[in-house]
């Protein structure tokens, strides 16, 4: 059984690392770069599996499922195959290998691997605890994943159910991809949610790692995966067995790509393809995700609107609504015709609306919980009867504006649109956020305390992501050249600052 | 590779960040290994389960049953959403997490009926009320009504 599980699971991340075969053919940068494919392409190819699951689902084709899923990996093979025998396609513009290793991130690496370790016990020790999650998990997404897979053929009876309570709008990533591991292995079995649960937990820190490797140099990557493993939050939500670990990973991915789009000489489409379908995953991970979508395609093409035209724009969010729109298709399929009214749209009138909009009260309430949860949501979940206090701990914001502060900021000139796009994206998704719980039709308190601090965390792994891409490293970045030295925090990168790079063709 | 240039302020940022996340990952580790001792022997979810499967035989493979507690079925959420007591939902969500794919409803209306008392009976002439008469009792406060129509 667990063979089979485990193939499951191969199978997803073959997928997932073909893809990036197929779209970024040329990505290198040492052992960062297999890294890079074996963790982003994992959840990638989670996230594909689990729609071919609910294709497969839709058209009571789930007994044949391991066929299919191996005959689109065979086909993405071929793909690849075909694609790789021509060797102009592979030398195009490679990212610049690592440079040789110095004693500084060696020592970083085994201060990383202890934390890995003590963190690896700590998830263990939580799933030990609570080994069918916390509240939601049971509540809803492996509740889902068992109408899923014990419903059989009247699996759709679960939406028209109505058990509202249990939120059947919520999309299916990640019921699905447990309800797979299960159909895979023929049977249900306890740890499937949690092994889901952890392998979004340790792809989300691997792909931080490798992202920064590829982009920043080893120090920044072991750092940046440092300060993910020293909040608390992070191995709680990823044990609780909870959707917000896998959304923050979509999150994180789609950035990612869209940095290495940038970085991407000619601006070559592969990146952005997949930073498409990244973010139309995250549509298919939480509702969150919808409103994801939505702002970061918005970003896409307005700042390409202001730097390289309306064409350009155009031919931009093009290509990255091509990665999404297989699954957005999905995704509204799955909208129109199973999920019910999501219980923040019921009842959702422009009377109630206008009130809400117009009761400062409502925005100061708000305004308190951001800054306190802002502060604290890193520390864990809140104990929803005492309510929320602040308690920062050792790692939250502050401690990355502290290093900010420390280290100094250096910013990489190829980097300059997608970090201000990025950063667009998680500032409007905060202000997105922020008039949710103006318009909520919940108790304001209760919805706050019950869900802000998940929310924040979706953004975290980003965050930190972003961060580092921005922060003065001690060591030079593979991509870079010669480097600057450290602008002083406030300060804008000037001309003379600018990280020398080659002559990029136009 | 250029000769690495690290500053003072550098060298600061990199020991407040590896000493903070240390010890933020070892304070992890040790809540874990400091509450090892006192876990259960069996989770209360897994205990739940057992306790409720015990239904299973006499329940239809699939559709909808009805279900009753302590309390009455409308301040099972009523609770939850004020803090007050989220006990009486987290039982009622549990049984609808053990007995899919059958549909637990939240009330009393349904020809099968699942009693779920682990806090006490209800109140008196509840069950009466709504025409429940015991079909099994499973001792430990569960019970699986079926509803008699009224006369």
């Amino acid at each position: 059984m667990i063979a089979s599980l485990i193939a499951a699971l191969l199978i997803s991340l073959t997928i997932g690392i073909l893809l990036t075969f197929l779209f970024l053919p040329s990505l290198k940068g040492g052992t960062a770069g297999p890294a890079f494919r074996f963790f982003a392409g994992g959840g990638l190819g989670i996230g594909v599996t689990s729609c071919l699951y609910f294709v497969c689902l839709l058209n009571g084709l789930t007994r044949y499922l391991p066929a299919i899923d191996l005959g689109v990996c065979l086909f993405l093979g071929m793909l690849c195959f075909i694609l790789f025998r021509r060797p102009a396609a592979i030398a195009e513009h490679p990212l610049p290998e690592a440079g040789k290793r110095s004693r500084f991130p060696i020592l970083l690496a085994a201060i990383f691997s202890v934390e890995l370790v003590a963190s690896l016990v700590s998830f263990i020790f939580a799933f030990l605890k609570e080994p069918h999650g916390k509240w939601d998990a049971w509540l809803i997404w492996n509740m889902h994943a068992r109408f899923l897979f014990r419903g059989g053929d009247h699996w759709r009876d679960a939406f028209a159910s109505g058990l509202d309570w249990s939120h059947w709008d919520y999309p299916l990533l990640l019921p699905l991809s447990i309800a797979r591991g299960w159909q895979y292995m023929g049977s249900e079995s306890l740890p499937v949610p949690a092994i889901m649960a952890f392998v979004f937990t340790f792809l989300t820190l691997g792909l931080l790692l490798s992202a920064l490797f590829l982009l920043r140099g080893r120090s920044q990557g072991y750092l940046a995966a440092m300060i993910l493993l020293g909040t608390p939050f992070f191995i709680v939500l990823g044990a609780a067995q909870f959707a917000d670990v896998p959304l923050a990973f979509f999150i994180l991915t789609t950035f990612v790509l869209l940095h290495l789009h940038a970085r991407s000489p000619g601006n070559r489409p592969g990146a952005l393809i997949l930073a498409g379908l990244a973010a139309g995953i995250c549509a298919w991970t939480k509702n969150e995700g919808l409103l994801f979508l939505v702002i970061v395609t918005g970003s896409l093409f307005c700042t390409t609107v202001h730097v390289g035209g309306w064409r350009s724009a155009l031919k931009r969010t093009v290509g990255f609504l091509a990665g999404a729109l297989p699954i957005l298709l999905i995704v509204i399929y799955f909208k129109s015709q199973l999920s019910p009214a999501n219980d923040l749209m019921a009842g959702f009138g422009p009377a109630s609306a206008a009130a809400k909009l117009t009761d400062l009260g409502r925005y100061a309430e708000i305004a308190k919980a951001f800054f306190i949860t802002g502060i604290s949501f890193t520390q864990g979940l809140i104990d929803v009867r005492v309510g929320m206090r602040l308690n920062p701990g050792a790692v939250n914001i502050l401690l990355l504006i502290v290093y900010l502060f420390l280290a100094g900021v250096r910013i990489d000139r190829r980097d300059r649109i997608s970090l201000f796009q990025s950063t667009a994206v998680l500032v409007l998704m905060l202000i997105g956020y922020f008039f949710i719980y103006v318009l909520t039709p919940l108790d304001l308190g209760y919805h706050l305390a019950t869900s802000l601090n998940r929310v924040l965390f979706q953004l975290w792994p980003s965050v930190i992501f972003l961060c580092f891409m921005i922060a003065g490293s001690p060591e030079m970045s593979p991509a870079d050249g010669p480097g600057p030295a450290p602008v002083a925090p406030g300060k804008r990168s000037t001309g003379a600052n600018k990280t020398r790079k080659p002559k990029e063709p136009k | 590779m250029p000769p690495t240039h690290t500053t003072y302020r550098q060298k600061a940022s990199i020991i407040l960040l590896v000493v903070l996340s240390g010890y933020a990952v070892l304070n992890l580790l040790w809540q874990g290994v400091r509450s090892y001792p006192e876990l259960p022997q069996t989770d209360p979810v897994t205990i739940h389960e057992t306790r409720i499967a015990q239904l299973l035989p006499l329940l239809p493979a699939s559709g909808a049953v009805g279900y009753v507690t302590t309390v009455e079925n409308e301040r099972i959420f009523a609770g939850e959403k004020t803090f007050i007591n989220v006990e009486f939902l987290a039982q009622y969500v549990l049984t609808q997490y053990t007995l899919v794919p059958r549909i637990v409803h939240n009330r009393p209306d349904l020809p099968l009926v699942i009693g779920n008392f682990i806090d006490g009976p209800p109140a008196p002439g509840f069950l009466e009320q709504n025409g429940l008469a015991p079909l099994k009792d499973f001792g430990d406060g569960l019970v699986l009504y079926r509803r008699e129509p009224k006369p």
